[in-house]
């Protein structure tokens, strides 16, 4: 083995102080990293594997991997997990419609920007003001939904929030309309960023409307498919807003409650910090997983221009 | 090769961060962990095991209207000593006044003794996250609170003052008797050895009902002397539940319930214990008492007697009881003043008593609640904190401010069992307090006499009540028809147990 010589560079007096002058630059950024990313990360693998209490000593009530074997078999994270994924169901919806929409505004419309505008209302609002209007939205008896139901066809209509697979429903249907105006923004932007010369020679070459779609749009796009999908998912391991304002108790036999809510629950109202810190940082586990794979899966589907 | 790992130690960095934000994402902090993080805080507002005053609880959820204000303030009191105390509290804005009335008051009678006094008054939403971080930054208040469940946990953890040698004995017979004994813990039960805390305030979940909706059917109202069995409640309510505009839907119904709060007292009414007396067992699957007494509760919905449980997620029954649909709910001593203000129930109402199932001691039931002030073990003036804590607790003018018996205005029933009796009863006679005339329900709760009997939820006894929860939260599916009392029971038991069994470890653990 070779000894590793270290390569001394001279520095003039003057790159010395630039060289200071640079550091003092990232300084910030750094310190905050290390204060508020760094120091909590590690903290939570560490409480994670113990059973803090937040009252008692994390030192003194170290298990090892005790807590981690114990959410293997623990239900009520399972189902929370699953309802987590069964959410999900909400992001290839919000994804067709945002592209069907952004492909209808991305043309001359006479109040194309007061309807762009209009969709992402929900998205710069406040959750948790918006999560408490939809509770009202589809509440049984006087809710907006059933009044109109009721209106409609004489019947009563679902118990949205308080019928276990119903619940379900109405949080998907909520989250898409709260995540819709974003997307919809980014398919307008990757739209308007395709280049009218490649229809054009389509158009010579004889395409129809849907072989534009399917061999233009559709390729040109995923990028943004691509990102809102990655964002989608990483969001969507982490909801928890909505659920606890239109379901405070993880609604009927637990059917609406997420894996963050879960881990909420254990560690704040339970008093069980070390379980909650190892629940996070299993999810925060799946989420790299998942994300690596999708990012790993980007070469087969995502074209991007050169 | 170091760039790929930095670049995958950030990124999985990123992905950590990212799950402590809650927020469904936006496009604009989609890409950013930064922004998601600080999210997870705001969105909260749970108390935690270690909660103060869970009696509590329910008012703050069934509260009509915030306060308009964010409930925070620190005052800051001098004198000329070299003494400094940091009282660290929770309460309302009109009982701040009262109270920092007797902060001063205290601190100008001791104006050689202390140099200051911080009065830092927080909401109950906060409090508990404030405390957790006082005690894990190793600062605690010389001041603050703990609930009867955080007693336990606070004294085996070494944070509070054991007062039996600073309090004198005449100050601390002065209040309720249980208040007294939900304070004292031996290192392994509540209820004797030294005393830790002094109550701020005894609180109990009664029941009320409606007089206008008595008088309407021709009924005659409960007897507060003797409270109904479980059958003759039935058949009131029966008469009262009723389609008061000819629909063919019913408007009105005899009673709601609250399966979190409301429940258990017509469980405990028929003799009903969840756990064995040690509080390590789980006992629900084969408990007659239990099972007889949820078939009664359950039946009451079942049989239309109650909203359904769909109509109760629509509105729930505190605001059916408001609204006056409902002719008996429960009532909190913490829900008289909002019940007693027409505005918010424009309805002459009074107290009765949980009904009395056949099967326990004859008598009726509830739970019941409390705060109390406690000193820091690390306290550099435990005899002035003492003594401010007294005064806070059994100051006369203080409990006549608070209870209503000066100004009319009752946040809470007197701490001191004479006064209650006494000057209190006559104020409510007389017309000063406005109260339910029935108040003797309550105080009947409180001592425990031949027909009422009141103690603490078990969850007070447990590290957390977790173990509670599938029961409470599952008891919809029996009165929706989808599952047997009895099944249900069995079910239920494993679950619990597990929850307790994992209560129990912590405990422990909090012991080490």
């Amino acid at each position: 083995m070779k000894p590793k010589v270290k390569e001394k560079i001279r520095l003039s007096a003057m790159a010395k102080r630039e060289e200071r002058w640079g550091l003092l630059f990232v300084a910030p950024p750094l310190i905050g990293f290390a204060l508020f990313m760094a120091y909590p990360i590690i903290f939570a693998v560490i409480a994670s594997m113990s059973k803090w209490t937040g009252m008692n000593s994390l030192w003194g009530n170290m298990v090892g991997l005790q807590n981690y074997g114990k959410i293997l078999t623990d239900l009520k994270f399972w189902k929370s997990m699953g309802t987590t994924v069964i959410y999900m169901i909400g992001i290839p919806i919000g994804m067709i419609l945002g592209m069907l929409i952004a492909m209808a505004l991305n043309r001359k419309l006479p109040l194309k920007r007061a309807l762009t505008t209009m969709y992402y209302v929900p998205v710069v609002s406040s959750l948790v003001a918006v999560a408490i209007l939809w509770a009202w939205v589809f509440n049984y008896d006087y809710g907006l939904l059933n009044s109109i139901i009721k209106g409609l066809t004489g019947m009563h209509g679902p118990n949205w929030l308080g019928d276990a697979a119903m619940v379900k429903i109405s949080m998907i249907i909520f989250m898409v309309w709260k995540g819709l105006g974003g997307t919809i923004i980014l398919y307008l932007a990757g739209l308007q960023n395709i280049p009218r010369d490649y229809y054009e020679a389509a158009e010579i070459d004889g395409a129809n409307g849907w072989h534009k779609f399917k061999n233009i749009t559709l390729p040109l796009l995923s990028p943004v498919t691509f990102y809102v999908l990655i964002t989608s998912l990483i969001g969507g391991f982490q909801v928890f807003v909505e659920v606890q304002v239109m379901t405070p108790n993880g609604g009927p036999n637990y059917s609406s409650a997420t894996v963050v809510f879960y881990l909420f629950e254990k560690a704040f109202s339970n008093g069980q910090l070390g379980y909650g810190c190892a629940v996070a940082v299993l999810l925060a586990i799946i989420i790299f997983i998942i994300t690596a794979i999708n990012f790993k899966g980007q070469n087969k589907w995502v074209q991007t221009v050169e | 090769m170091k760039k790929k790992l930095l670049a995958t130690i950030l990124s999985g960095a990123m992905a950590v961060t990212m799950l402590t934000g809650c927020n469904v994402q936006t496009t604009e902090q989609a890409g950013e962990a930064p922004a998601a993080a600080p999210a997870a805080a705001e969105s909260t507002d749970a108390g935690t095991a270690a909660d103060a005053g869970t009696a509590e609880a329910p008012a703050a959820e069934e509260a009509p209207a915030a306060e308009a204000s964010d409930g925070n303030s620190s005052d800051s009191l001098t004198g000329n000593g070299d003494k400094t105390i940091r009282v660290f509290l929770y309460m309302q804005e009109h009982e701040k006044e009262v109270y920092k009335k007797l902060v001063e008051d205290f601190v100008a009678e001791h104006s050689d003794e202390i140099k200051e006094v911080v009065f830092e008054i927080t909401t109950q939403d906060e409090y508990n996250q404030k405390m957790i971080a006082n005690m894990t930054a190793g600062d605690l208040p010389d001041i603050f609170y703990v609930g009867p469940s955080a007693v336990r946990s606070y004294v085996d953890n070494g944070y509070v003052l054991p007062l039996d040698d600073y309090i004198d004995s005449s100050t601390l017979e002065s209040v309720w008797g249980t208040a007294q004994s939900i304070y004292r813990y031996d290192g392994a039960n509540i209820g004797s050895g030294n005393v830790y805390a002094l109550p701020k305030d005894l609180s109990c979940f009664a029941f009320a009902y409606n007089q206008d909706l008595f008088d309407e059917a021709g009924l005659e109202y409960p007897d507060p002397e003797k409270p109904y069995t479980y059958d003759e409640f039935v058949e009131v309510c029966q008469k009262l539940t009723i389609d008061k505009d000819g629909d063919g839907e019913i408007d009105q119904w005899g009673v709601a319930n609250a399966d979190q709060f409301g429940m258990t007292p017509f469980l405990y009414s028929n003799g009903v214990k969840f756990l064995s007396d040690d509080m390590t067992k789980v006992n629900v699957a084969n408990n007659p008492q239990l099972a007889e007494a949820l078939t009664f509760y359950t039946d009451l919905t079942k049989n239309g007697l109650t909203p359904s449980v769909e109509q109760d997620t629509a509105l729930g029954g505190y605001q059916r009881w408001l609204d006056g649909q409902v002719a008996f709910y429960a009532c909190g001593t913490w829900d008289v003043a909002a019940f007693m203000d027409d505005a918010t129930f424009p309805y002459n109402w009074n107290l009765c008593g949980w009904p009395v199932g056949p099967s326990g001691d004859g008598r009726s039931h509830t739970w019941m609640g409390s705060v109390g002030y406690c000193v820091s073990s690390q306290t550099q003036s435990p005899e002035l904190c003492a003594e401010l804590i007294a005064r806070l607790s059994t100051d006369p003018d203080g409990q006549r401010a608070v209870s209503g018996i000066i100004g009319g205005n009752s946040i809470q029933l007197p701490n001191i069992t004479d006064m209650a009796y006494g000057e209190f009863r006559d104020a409510v006679a007389d017309g000063t307090v406005p109260y339910a005339s029935n108040v003797d329900v309550i105080f009947g709760y409180f001592d425990g006499n031949d027909h009422y009997e009141a103690a603490l939820q078990e969850t007070d006894y447990t590290y957390n009540a977790e173990w509670f929860t599938p029961f409470w939260s599952g008891v919809f599916n029996i009165k929706n028809g989808d599952i047997s009392v009895q099944d249900f029971l069995t079910q239920v038991e494993p679950e619990m147990q597990a929850a307790l069994d994992e209560a129990i470890e912590l405990q422990n653990s909090a012991t080490n």
